[in-house]
């Protein structure tokens, strides 16, 4: 473990070491090639002005309401097309269709029905992560062994108790899964509509960026919108899976 | 022979109705409320044993339907004789405790997309309370089908199921099934999954608790897995944990379908004996299906031989061997190869039968 730790330090200090080295020699100007030194400043800055943290916590309140949002729409549906023959081969077969349209796709759709609003980020993220949820939750309950609702059935659960006690957790390996891929779509999508948007979200700080020929902070927001992906997706998401996976026996 | 409207079960019919005095003759022409069918059934009551009752009657559907399934479920012989639109309806009294199980007329089809399979035609048993029964018979041929329609997971074709008294239709909590493997639920631990079945019934955490314990020492479970999650045991122990969750219901009747199938030899020894154990302490009914005829003697004081296509009662053996018996008692392999050859005669015969229509195909 340690050793590892020492292997990813060493290999991101001589990166940086040769970037600044690069940078030292001045071949490009400064808004084409920026120094780790300067990036460093203006990400300080930006935390210190709180530009930054005012647009991850816009950026992030977005996505929360959006990604919430998918869940309860998305769960429901997966859970219901998972168990309902005649849903599944009708909603069933157009979610797959849709799903199959990568999710920055849905911008112009989005934009053309809510204008550049803050409705349409929520659209973004909403459409850009749902049928993912969808689809976890649909082939978790279609995967579920029948063995164990008969198990449950002549133990005396009944209805909804065999959907609360026995397919939900039985499929929620599955459904972990369809969650993390859609936090990374709509994580994804969400960036590109900020681009288009003033709306002071971590897209919006890029675009500005761009705008004023700063690449210093082009590539400050790039890297907190790469930790704050990373972090989301290492730190909670992959650990949940890893807690399931270890307890359901899933090598 | 009185036939039910849904012509699947067949009351035992009383013979020489003409030659014998009923003992006692009621009339329940007119009967609305009291229902006729309960002046009858009263009437029952106060008779003796072999007594005959003769009832005459004006209700279609007592006559025919009513009275016959009360019989049926009974066991009472019965004859029913028609003169203008009145019925003569004789019954004998028989007293006998009622059977823990009966199966009756069972049939079962499935239609599947290559057509239909008769996965059962027409079963009958009957098993007493406290009976330790081994259902025996080849794979597919209808065994893992008929516990599912006795723990009334899957409904009959055509027949009646009647558990003490009452008809199956639906899973109930005095029937309950130790699957082969792969039914503990593997998001809950060892100590969840045998609360499972009281948690649905809302008994307290505490009593539950201690009704785990006891049932989790009952099957030997070690402590230190108590907590354990499901694929951190090893086979054997999962069939302990198994047995534990369905016992905990305090079932009336235990089905186990083909639950040491899947074990190494050793640990498959081991739990017969407990299972022995078990069923001497607890006095429950078992019915064990396996396709291991020795398995079957080790443990059954009765064993059914089933044959297939479609599933049906071949043979019955009662199996009288003092207990607790050892796979390597003597008598254990002599009935295991007295059965065993039976058996086989009745393989050859099929293959033989089933060779002559292939010739006839390839022709
Ligand atoms: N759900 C089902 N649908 C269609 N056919 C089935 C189904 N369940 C069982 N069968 C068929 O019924 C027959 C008996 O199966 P089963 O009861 O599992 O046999 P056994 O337990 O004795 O091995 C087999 O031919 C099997 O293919
Ligand atoms: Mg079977």
């Amino acid at each position: 473990m340690s050793k590892r730790f020492i292997k990813l330090a060493l290999f991101y200090l001589i990166l940086i070491g040769l970037w600044q080295g690069l940078a030292l020699l001045k071949i490009w100007p400064e808004y084409i090639f920026p120094t780790p030194l300067g990036v460093l400043e203006t990400l300080v800055t930006g935390f210190e002005d709180k530009t930054f943290i005012i647009g991850i916590l816009i950026s992030l309140k977005r996505i929360l309401i959006g990604y919430g949002f998918s869940i309860v729409l998305g769960l429901f549906v997966g859970l219901l097309i998972g168990r309902v023959k005649t849903l599944d081969e009708t909603v069933g077969s157009l979610v797959l269709g849709i799903q199959a349209l990568p999710s920055i796709c849905w911008l112009p759709l989005a934009l053309l029905w809510f204008g550049l609003s803050e409705s349409a980020m929520l659209a973004i993220v909403i459409l850009g992560s749902l049928f993912s949820i969808i689809i976890g939750a649909d082939t978790g309950v279609k995967n579920v062994p029948p063995i164990y609702v008969r198990a449950a059935r002549t133990m005396g659960a009944k209805g909804f108790q065999l959907y609360t006690k026995v397919i939900m957790p039985a499929a929620l390996p599955s459904i972990i899964s369809g969650f993390k891929q859609g936090w990374s779509f709509a994580w994804r999508s969400l960036m590109a509509a900020e681009l288009l948007y003033v709306g002071l979200g971590l897209g919006h700080l890029l675009m500005m960026g761009r705008e004023l020929n700063d690449m210093n902070q082009v590539i400050a927001v790039m890297v907190v919108i790469i930790i704050i992906g990373i972090v989301v997706d290492r730190l909670i998401f992959a650990r949940i899976e890893n807690k399931v996976r270890e307890r359901w026996g899933l090598a | 022979m009185s036939k039910l409207a849904d012509e699947s079960v067949q009351v035992e019919e009383l013979k020489n109705v003409d030659e014998l005095k009923p003992n006692k003759i009621i009339d329940v022409r007119g009967a609305i409320c009291p229902h006729p069918l309960n002046l009858i059934r009263d009437t029952i009551v106060s008779l003796k044993d072999k007594e005959i009752l003769q009832a005459i009657c004006d209700h279609e559907p007592t006559a025919k339907e009513n009275a016959p399934r009360f019989c049926l479920r009974r066991g009472y012989p019965l004859k029913v004789i028609e003169q203008n639109g009145i019925w003569q309806v004789f019954i004998q009294k028989i007293e006998k405790t009622e059977p823990r199980l009966r199966v009756l007329s069972v049939s079962k089809v499935f239609r599947t997309n290559q057509g239909k399979v008769t996965a059962l035609d027409n079963i009958n048993l009957t098993i007493q309370e406290g009976e330790f029964v081994c259902i025996v018979g080849p794979s597919g041929c209808g065994k893992s089908t008929l516990l599912n329609l006795i723990a009334g997971l899957d409904k009959p074709t055509q027949g009646e199921i009647w558990s003490n008294g009452n008809r199956v239709t639906g899973p109930g909590s005095d029937r309950v099934v130790v699957f082969q493997e792969g039914a503990l639920f593997p998001w809950l631990t060892v100590m969840q999954n045998v609360e499972f079945g009281l948690k649905l019934r809302d008994v307290a955490s505490n009593i539950r608790r201690t009704l785990a314990l006891d049932y989790l020492k009952l099957v030997g479970l070690d402590e230190k897995f108590h907590n354990s999650f499901i694929h951190q045991l090893s086979g054997g122990m999962k069939q302990r944990v198994a047995i534990a969750r369905a016992l905990v219901m305090e079932p009336a009747i235990l089905l186990m379908d083909e639950p040491f199938a899947a074990l190494d030899v050793y640990t498959r020894e081991t739990l017969q004996e407990e299972l022995q154990n078990i069923w001497t302490e607890s006095h429950k009914t078992i019915v064990f299906v396996t396709h291991n005829v020795q398995e079957a003697v080790l443990l059954g004081d009765r064993v059914i031989v089933f044959a297939s296509n479609p599933g049906q009662v071949k043979a019955e053996y009662e199996i009288d061997i003092a207990r607790p018996r050892k796979i390597d008692h003597p008598e254990v392999f002599l009935n295991t190869k007295w059965i065993t050859d039976d058996l086989k005669e009745e393989l050859e015969e099929q293959s033989y039968k089933a060779n002559a229509k292939k010739e006839v195909v390839y022709r």
